[in-house]
């Protein structure tokens, strides 16, 4: 059955073709004109959405709450308790690894994210968060505000001094209504206020001894529950108060069999099962970064349940060209790159180029951002094939679709990766995502 | 691709997105005839052809800033239009060739002169359209594009966004079907495999030596 070039194609004639191309062009100027008109019934949706949200509004603050206004009512709590070990919870917009002996309540108020802590230390990893509601670690009477770094909060026993740290970015530090801008390389301290992180022993502090403990500690008695768990930070942890583990819409994690959802990123986290739909808010599907790209570097998260783990995995160990080092912090480092952009051409404007994309992915989990960094480049160097980071440009572009899911686009990438490169394990790998379903 | 070619891809999407008139009718011109012809291969003589190409192009205009330069424009834009093609087969409960068939009770003859093999072969497409008819959409686009507009798997598989194994699959399951339909259809038969040294198309303007 040979039918390649037996079926002609019957013109069009040239009037028919010219009245097409006419109604196109109108069509295009008017699309062009309004590019991102969403049809009429997503506006019923957006209204109805809307209401909802002020009926919970209005609901809660009648309820006598003393949030503050962003906290929704629907809110889901995640409760974690760590006892011996340390953890890594990834919520999607953050990855919170927590030190032994800490607890903390994660709860999604109105698309912001409220870490309560009860005591311990936590170290967040957070993408910038656009015009996303804030991301806040709350220690006591303080408030931790992110705009999108790496920072710790430790509040040691729960009753003491807070020290934040920060180790990329800045935050807000808000403690009886003053504020304190907190920027990389910097710690701030409830008794003495901001410094040098140097001047209070690096980013690991006085309670780096204690962090590869082991030691088991008794679990300590909790405040009695107030009134909502979504919001309380001194509410019950699952691990040491069992009675009060119903607690309406939210989850309880228990952090002596740890969920599954922390599992992967950290070897210390023993197996265990979390309850579906424990992932919160926009968190991704099948375990990898949000869309968004609004993240810290979480794509070594994996999620036992993803059927395509294996072939995560297998990018996960491909070798990523490293960026170029300029000897600073990534944030810094990008403003590098671009300095040498805008003053250099070539091999050197691509391997900046690339850098960017590098960083962003792999230091500052921005993975949007790095897909439009890559989309630059390809457009850029449309003869990228004569600088030495194309190919491994378009490796990076698979890995950061690919982690996030295997869907068309990812094939898509890894289609064109396998077809101009050959003979590499990546490309062994690229072909394989290509005829996965 | 050339680079040459993609550069210029780039800076004429990029003119497109700014609204300029000359642009979209130049990116038209550009790739009207290709996507007509594939339209054509997938859904075969078709009343609403027209509507159709115009449906595919506005498509492309509509979502232009979705190009991420990863693929070449055309086989970008080929993309929509197959996706357009899907949809039209979808909402159509893939009853799309409405055209009378030749009449199965004259017996054919094959020994006979050009014109009435080209008469024959025009016959052939026709019936080979009914048979597509009773495909899935998604198994008419993956053999049409792969065995009518000459496509690879590959190709085919990226273009319905799907995988070469899922493609070859669907190529395979028509392709028995078709050739279940031929074995009771010699007109049919006689166009899938000629038993003439020439393969005579039906196109009138050109003669048979």
């Amino acid at each position: 059955m040979k039918l390649v070039g037996r079926i002609p194609v019957e013109p069009l004639d040239d009037e028919r073709m010219t009245n097409i191309e006419r109604r196109i062009v109108a069509g295009a100027a008017d699309a062009a004109v309004r590019p991102a008109q969403a049809p009429r019934r997503h506006v019923g949706f957006a209204m109805a959405a809307l209401a909802a949200l002020i009926t919970g509004v209005i609901g809660w603050q009648l309820g006598g709450g003393t949030e503050p206004a962003t906290v929704a009512g629907d809110s889901l709590p995640i409760k974690i308790n760590t006892e011996a070990e340390r953890a890594t919870l990834d919520i999607g917009d953050a990855v919170i690894q927590s030190d032994p002996d800490t607890a903390f309540v994660v709860t999604r108020p109105a698309g912001g994210v409220l870490v309560a802590m009860t005591r311990g230390k936590v170290e967040l990893e957070v993408g910038k968060r656009g015009d996303r509601a804030a991301l806040v670690v709350r220690a006591g009477d303080t408030d931790v505000i992110v705009v999108g770094t790496h920072f710790s909060v430790d509040y040691g026993d729960g009753t003491g001094e807070v020290d934040v740290r920060v180790t990329e970015g800045v935050v807000k530090v808000v403690r009886q209504q003053q504020e304190v801008r907190v920027a990389a390389g910097q710690a701030w301290q409830s008794r003495r206020g901001r410094l040098a992180l140097a001047d209070v022993g690096g980013p690991d502090g006085p309670r780096a001894a204690t962090q590869a403990g082991t030691e088991l500690r008794a679990p300590r008695p909790q405040p009695a529950d107030t009134t909502d768990g979504a919001t309380d930070p001194t509410g019950p942890v699952a691990a040491i108060a069992p009675a009060n583990t119903q607690r309406g819409s939210g989850f309880e994690i228990d952090m002596t069999t740890a969920p599954d959802l922390l599992h992967g990123r950290t070897s210390q986290v023993p197996d265990g099962r979390v309850p579906s739909g424990a992932r919160t808010g926009s968190g991704s599907s099948n375990g990898a970064t949000s869309g968004s790209g609004a993240m810290g570097p979480r794509t070594v998260t994996e999620d036992p349940k993803d059927p395509m783990r294996d072939i995560k995995k297998l990018i996960r160990g491909q070798h990523v060209e490293p960026a170029l080092d300029v000897g600073k912090i990534a944030a810094q480092a990008i403003g590098e790159y671009h300095t040498i952009i805008r003053e250099q051409d070539g091999e050197a404007e691509s391997r900046a180029f690339y850098s960017i994309a590098v960083t962003q992915h792999l230091q500052l989990g921005r993975n949007a951002d790095a897909l439009n960094t890559l989309d630059g480049y390809f457009r850029r160097f449309a003869q990228g094939k004569r600088y030495s980071d194309y190919q491994p440009a378009l490796w990076l572009r698979v890995r950061v679709l690919c982690l996030q899911k295997i869907d068309d686009r990812c094939r898509a990438a890894a289609y064109r990766y396998s077809h101009e490169v050959s003979g590499t394990p990546a490309a062994a790998i690229a072909e394989r995502i290509t005829l996965t379903e | 691709m050339t680079a040459a070619a993609y550069v210029e891809d780039v800076l004429l999407v990029d003119r497109c997105l700014t609204g300029e008139p000359a642009a979209t009718r130049e990116l038209f011109r550009r790739h009207r005839a290709r996507v007509h012809a594939c339209l054509f291969r997938v859904l075969g003589t078709n009343r609403d052809m027209d509507d159709l190409l115009q449906e595919a192009f506005l498509q492309v205009f509509q979502s232009l800033r979705g190009w991420r330069a990863e693929a070449s424009l055309a086989t970008w834009v080929d993309r929509v239009s197959v996706r357009v093609a899907y949809r039209y087969l979808s909402q159509r409960g893939r009853r799309v060739q409405t055209e009378v068939l030749v009449d199965d009770e004259a017996a054919p003859s094959f020994e006979v002169g050009p014109g009435a093999r080209r008469q024959l072969a025009r016959d052939g497409v026709k019936r080979l359209y009914a048979v597509l008819d009773e495909l899935s959409p998604a198994a008419r686009l993956a053999f049409t594009l792969h065995e009518i507009d000459g496509r690879t798997l590959a190709e085919t598989a990226s273009l319905v966004g799907s995988t070469v194994t899922a493609t070859k699959l669907r190529v395979w399951r028509a392709r028995n079907k078709i050739e279940a339909a031929a074995a009771n259809d010699p007109v049919l038969s006689e166009f899938l495999e000629p038993r003439g040294a020439d393969v005579i198309p039906f196109d009138d303007s050109k003669e048979a030596p």
